[in-house]
């Protein structure tokens, strides 16, 4: 069929039409290949210039559509949107910008002029070769997995479930709660944790939305975002359970450094050296001392030492909750052993937020004693426990206690780097799991449709983590909209299956793992769902097989070629 | 050479910083010398080899690479591409008889206007010294 | 919230960061979202930054996608120079009114080509340059600021103020310009408001022992942030008010803090992310920080203060006792953790403030009929349990106005509200 291109000049008012000679461009334009009109205006952006096009490109019934005006990222999509209007494919439509990059910049009206036709010639031979394409969208699962049956994975499913949107909420081991289910008082309200779960665990347990899964694991997630197929296996009896899911919600946890790897602190090896889960446990009103805070010989401690920052030089990162959490210590310590001496050995006090300061100050106003302190030794002394420490100056000082209660740097839950594997998600030196963006995506995974929230995605506190889980559902809520396609990006990768070696280099550089392998056929293939049109694939490519739709050596070519002339 | 030398610099910019880079060096009017022609791709990243020979191929007296600085890529890594295929490319210049100052990787943000126009200026002048493109007469 | 059986609607109010990106999500959810923001240009503080810690990634270029395709999703209508005066009703039922002031320019018209400010006769202190730079009565904040339209000062403005000038509405090739322009009152109803107002820094001058407005060469670290923007008053250039490059520069950390009774969470990475952009900038500058206690919690950023104190930067736990002016720079007398005195010399003072809930909170507070904690900071439901909910259900707090916090918990908090108010209108 005919190509029929229709150029159209916009004036800008005098913005364009004072610096270069507009008229000069139309003369040397008119006589290329396919143009069938050209005609300048004075706004094209503005309702009648808008409307002026839309005709215009019935009137000619044009084949193609080239503005030269602004900058493409001011007005393409107002453009298109005429090209829908006039009934062309949007895409079969490119932009010239000779102001900003032209008129604005050249103060020599001939000069300008000259780089004004370069670059419409440019946009003339590229459009030509443009190709027709169409909006493509899939049919989507709007369920969702939620993998760990902790605050934030019990937050998730609440927010999530819904008539249209059933939630798998799977939990490894035989109960619902996570840590925070262990703990008898939080920050900052000293409320009890396992009041706090048994009440969140009303709207998710009896939801006929949601299915839990407990003493299970999840052996298989394949698929792509709006499209996963899982597996959840139940470890007694090895039952399986197949479904699809839209998106993933990882909620994992934390677990804590093994203290064994730090000797110095004594722990394994001095009674009365207690880890904060233990002594959260200890403090449990049903637990085994029944809520008493007692040494192993059955007596109350006269003096208990709280060591901060345990194995955080080993980690090389601040695990954020712990000065908070041990401040709560001071405080059931002093709540239930008024007469005993506290004391706290920090480096830096990590309280950060409009309520932590006061909830310190308090603290140490009840005659909680804090020491400044980098290095700790803890060692046997006679009954008793000495502590050696060094300030970061060079001081040195030694304190006797009865308990001594570590606070150890936080991990990610040691399932995490079973999920990074499954899901081809890179993990950090410190283990943590590759977000999408650092900092405007925090529960989004590098892969998309998987989220990473609370203490999986980093340490952080209860309140924090439920804002993560809630979040998460706000990225899927507003993304996997029951009965609603996902429209993909149009300008995207294809392989072609001919040119195609089968080397894979392509699926190497790929930046979202947008590309797979296709055995059978030995070749490479790009999945629209995933692919962001980057064309880092078609610049790899060896064989020329990979290209990027619109963005391919052709057009492009085309546009050299012009410039050059 | 002399001064009615008016190089050809054929100029890929990246959609999500360069471009935008230029685009605000347009917005403040500055002064580019017209010498650069533009051509908009989606990343840096997309630049293979091949189109920049032809660019050589087709006349050009220079050529640009314009990305994201590193670590800010939209598309995360594509711009790290750009900079290992210009490492190689560079090598494989003198190959072909052209000098390695005919190309030039610059890393623009969007909001460093100013710099376009310092790269921009920079580049044409190291071309305007170093004369046409020698490929250009013994191929067109 | 269902809007009179139809489809969600929600307010947000403000367009830094949180406010677009609960937008974004709650249009792309196919909901209709009125973003309404007092200034006439929106992006909030981070636009005002050229780099962000810890990756030192632009600010700019990382915002920019996200204000165009906010600018182009039609299920968001933009409303700056806007402001919420009432709100009535409950959650799936409000109704706010709100006050949009003129902006005397056509938007629809305006193609953003700054002509219109060359002729203006008036100068004054430009606000979003710290009043490092001076703008027109007629003016855009900066380059690149959006919307791409100017605005006029009418306080400064000489036609408003009874003379007979014109000369940007003849400068203006489009009729852009238009002096009739009214202020303008409407009510929207909404299932659902967003209240993301962000942060505003200490006043320094509550605090003259540090020499700000007293001493040269004592800025604040908003102040060095324009300084160092490619698009700032200095075009990215170190100088200082006397025209010099510092050789050495101080910082100072927590000022305000003791006034203000909280951590401001991010001011201890603000000021290493500005001694590492100084020492990249100014090669052979010496840099020292002053600080009580080093708060840099999560995964990456103790990391990036390893790198910067290993590249050379001095940090120095001490309490500042004295800070007076040495020739053109300033001297810091300060006492250490062994209670030994010193004192630094340096070419520039930088002072990290606390930050603060937005202006206008309080009277947003009262608008809303929602409680502020007694830092002037919205009062979440819970702490634990529902810290972007407030007690009036249907309304909701993302970001600074909050608490302070950093981009990514900022984000968190605004994709939270989403999550919230999505699952509400099932």
């Amino acid at each position: 069929m005919a190509k029929k291109i229709g150029v159209y000049v916009c004036e800008c008012g005098n913005n364009i039409a004072d610096n270069v000679d507009i008229d000069r461009i139309i003369k040397t334009i008119s006589p290329m290949r396919n143009i069938e009109v050209i005609e300048k205006h004075r706004l094209l952006c503005s309702e009648d210039g808008k409307e002026f096009l839309k005709q215009s490109i019935s009137d000619h019934e044009l084949t193609h559509l080239v503005v030269a005006a602004c900058s493409p990222k001011q007005h393409e999509h107002t453009f298109m949107s005429v090209c829908v209007a006039a009934e062309l494919n949007p895409y079969l439509f490119e932009m010239a910008n000779i102001r900003e990059q032209c008129a604005w910049v050249t103060p020599d009206k001939e000069e300008a002029t000259d780089k004004a036709i370069r670059q419409i010639a440019a946009a003339i031979a590229r459009v030509a070769y443009n190709e027709a394409l169409e909006k493509k969208d899939i049919d989507v699962y709007p369920d969702v997995l939620v993998i760990g049956g902790g605050i934030s994975g019990i937050r998730a499913t609440q927010v999530l479930a819904s008539p249209d949107r059933r939630v798998y909420l799977v939990e490894k081991s035989s109960s619902l709660g996570g840590k925070v289910k262990s703990f008898d008082k939080l920050f900052t309200k000293m409320e009890s944790g396992s009041a706090l779960i048994e009440n969140e665990l009303r709207s998710v347990e009896g939801n006929e939305n949601v299915e839990v899964f407990t003493d299970s694991e999840v052996t298989q997630i394949l698929g792509f975002f709006g499209n996963f197929e899982i597996k959840v296996v139940k470890k007694a009896t090895d039952e399986e359970r197949n479904f699809n899911v839209g998106a993933v919600v990882l909620a994992t946890g934390f677990d804590v450094i093994d203290l064994k790897e730090l000797p110095q602190y004594g722990y394994g090896k001095l009674e009365d050296v207690y880890t904060s889960l233990e002594f959260e446990e200890m403090n449990i009103p049903g637990g085994p001392t029944g809520g008493k805070i007692l040494l192993k010989s059955g007596k109350p401690p006269g003096s208990v030492a709280i060591i901060h920052c345990v194995g955080r030089e080993e980690k090389g990162y601040c695990s954020k909750v712990c000065c908070m959490y041990s401040l709560k210590f001071a405080r059931m310590l002093k709540d239930k052993l008024p007469e005993a001496k506290v004391s706290q050995l920090y480096s830096d006090l990590c309280i950060p937020g409009k309520a932590y300061q006061k909830f310190y100050e308090e603290t140490k106003g009840s005659g909680v004693e804090f020491i400044r302190a980098d290095k700790t030794n803890v060692a046997q002394n006679g009954k008793g426990i000495t502590l050696k420490y060094e300030s970061e100056t060079g001081s040195k000082g030694d304190l006797s206690v009865d308990m001594v209660i570590l606070v150890p740097a936080m991990e990610p839950g040691n399932d995490t780097s079973r999920f990074a594997e499954m899901l081809g998600i890179a993990v950090d030196n410190e283990g943590f799991l590759a977000q999408e963006h650092q900092k405007l995506a925090p529960v989004a995974s590098s892969v998309e449709g998987i989220f990473v929230v609370g203490c999986a995605q980093a340490p952080k506190n209860i309140s924090e983590s439920i804002v993560q889980s809630e979040a998460a559902a706000g990225k899927i809520l507003s993304t996997l909209v029951p009965d609603r396609k996902l429209e993909l990006e149009v300008k995207t990768s294809k392989i072609s299956e001919t040119f195609c070696t089968g080397c894979k280099t392509c699926i190497s550089v790929c930046p979202y793992s947008a590309i797979s392998f296709d055995d059978f056929r030995k070749i490479s293939v790009v999945n629209e769902a995933l692919c962001h049109g980057c064309g880092v694939c078609a610049a790899a490519c060896p064989s020329g097989a990979a290209s990027v739709r619109n963005f391919a050596f052709t057009q492009i070519y085309q546009e050299v070629e012009a410039l050059l002339k | 050479m002399g001064d009615e030398f008016t190089p050809r610099i054929v100029g890929f910019l990246c959609n999500w910083c360069s471009y935008a880079g230029a685009d605000l060096a347009g917005a403040t009017k500055l002064n580019i010398p017209s010498s650069l022609s533009v051509i908009k791709v989606m990343c840096s990243g997309r630049v293979d080899p091949s189109l920049i020979f032809t660019a050589y191929l087709r006349g050009a007296d220079g050529v640009l690479l314009a990305g994201c600085h590193p670590g800010d890529c939209h598309y995360r890594e594509g711009n790290y591409y750009a900079r290992r295929r210009f490492a190689l490319l560079e090598k494989t210049m003198e190959t072909l008889g052209l000098e390695p100052g005919r190309l030039m990787l610059a890393w623009v943000s969007a909001s460093e206007g100013q710099r376009f126009g310092d790269v921009t200026n920079l580049f044409t002048e190291q071309i305007r010294q170093m004369g046409p493109n020698p490929l250009k007469s013994a191929l067109l | 919230m269902k809007n009179n059986g139809n489809s969600t609607s929600v307010l947000v109010i403000g367009a830094g960061i949180a406010g677009i990106e609960s937008s974004l999500l709650l249009a792309n959810s196919g909901a209709k979202v009125y973003l309404v923001e007092k200034a006439s240009y929106f992006g909030g503080n981070i636009i005002k930054w050229e780099e962000v810690f810890p990756n030192m990634e632009c600010a700019t270029c990382m915002i920019a996608p996200k204000q165009q395709e906010l600018l182009q999703n039609e299920n968001i209508e933009l409303l700056t120079l806007s402001q919420v005066e009432d709100v009535q009703g409950s959650v799936g039922d409000f109704t706010a009114k709100v006050k949009k002031k003129a902006r005397y320019v056509n938007l629809e018209a305006c193609i953003g080509c700054n002509e219109c400010f060359e002729p203006c006769p008036v100068e004054v202190d430009n606000e979003f340059e710290e009043r490092l730079s001076k703008r027109k009565a007629i003016y855009i904040p900066c380059a690149g600021a959006l919307p791409n339209a100017p605005v006029i000062d009418s306080a400064n403005c000489l036609r408003f103020k009874g003379e007979d000038c014109q000369l940007c509405q003849e400068a203006c090739m489009f009729e852009a310009i238009d002096y009739t322009q009214q202020d303008e009152e409407f009510e929207l109803k909404v299932g659902a408001i967003v209240v993301a107002t962000g942060f505003k820094p200490f006043d320094l001058t509550q605090t003259p022992q540090y020499g700000y407005k007293k001493l040269n060469n004592v800025y604040s670290i908003v102040e060095v942030e324009r300084i160092c923007a490619s698009n700032g008053p200095t075009e990215g250039q170190i100088i200082m008010q006397n025209g010099e490059t510092p050789k050495s520069v101080a910082i100072i950390h927590c000022v305000g803090r003791e006034e203000k009774g909280y951590c401001s969470s991010v001011c201890c990475m603000a000021s290493i992310k500005q001694a590492h952009f100084l020492k990249n900038k100014i090669s052979g500058v010496k840099i020292a920080q002053l600080y009580s206690d080093l708060c840099i919690p999560g995964r990456i950023y103790q990391r990036f203060y390893e790198e910067v104190k290993e590249s050379g930067v001095d940090f120095i736990r001490a309490t500042v006792s004295e800070v007076t002016q040495q020739g053109a720079g300033v001297a810091i007398k300060y006492k250490t953790e062994n209670s030994e005195e010193n004192t630094l010399n340096v070419d520039m003072l930088i002072l990290a403030p606390a930050i603060e809930p937005g202006v206008g909170s309080a009277r947003l507070a009262e608008i809303l009929g929602i409680p502020q904690d007694e830092h002037g900071f919205f009062s979440e439901k819970d702490p634990d349990l529902d810290s972007v909910d407030t007690s009036r259900e249907g309304i909701f707090i993302a970001g600074c106005a909050q608490s302070p916090k950093d981009v990514p918990d900022t984000v968190a908090e605004a994709e939270a509200t989403v999550g919230k108010i999505l699952s509400l209108s099932r």
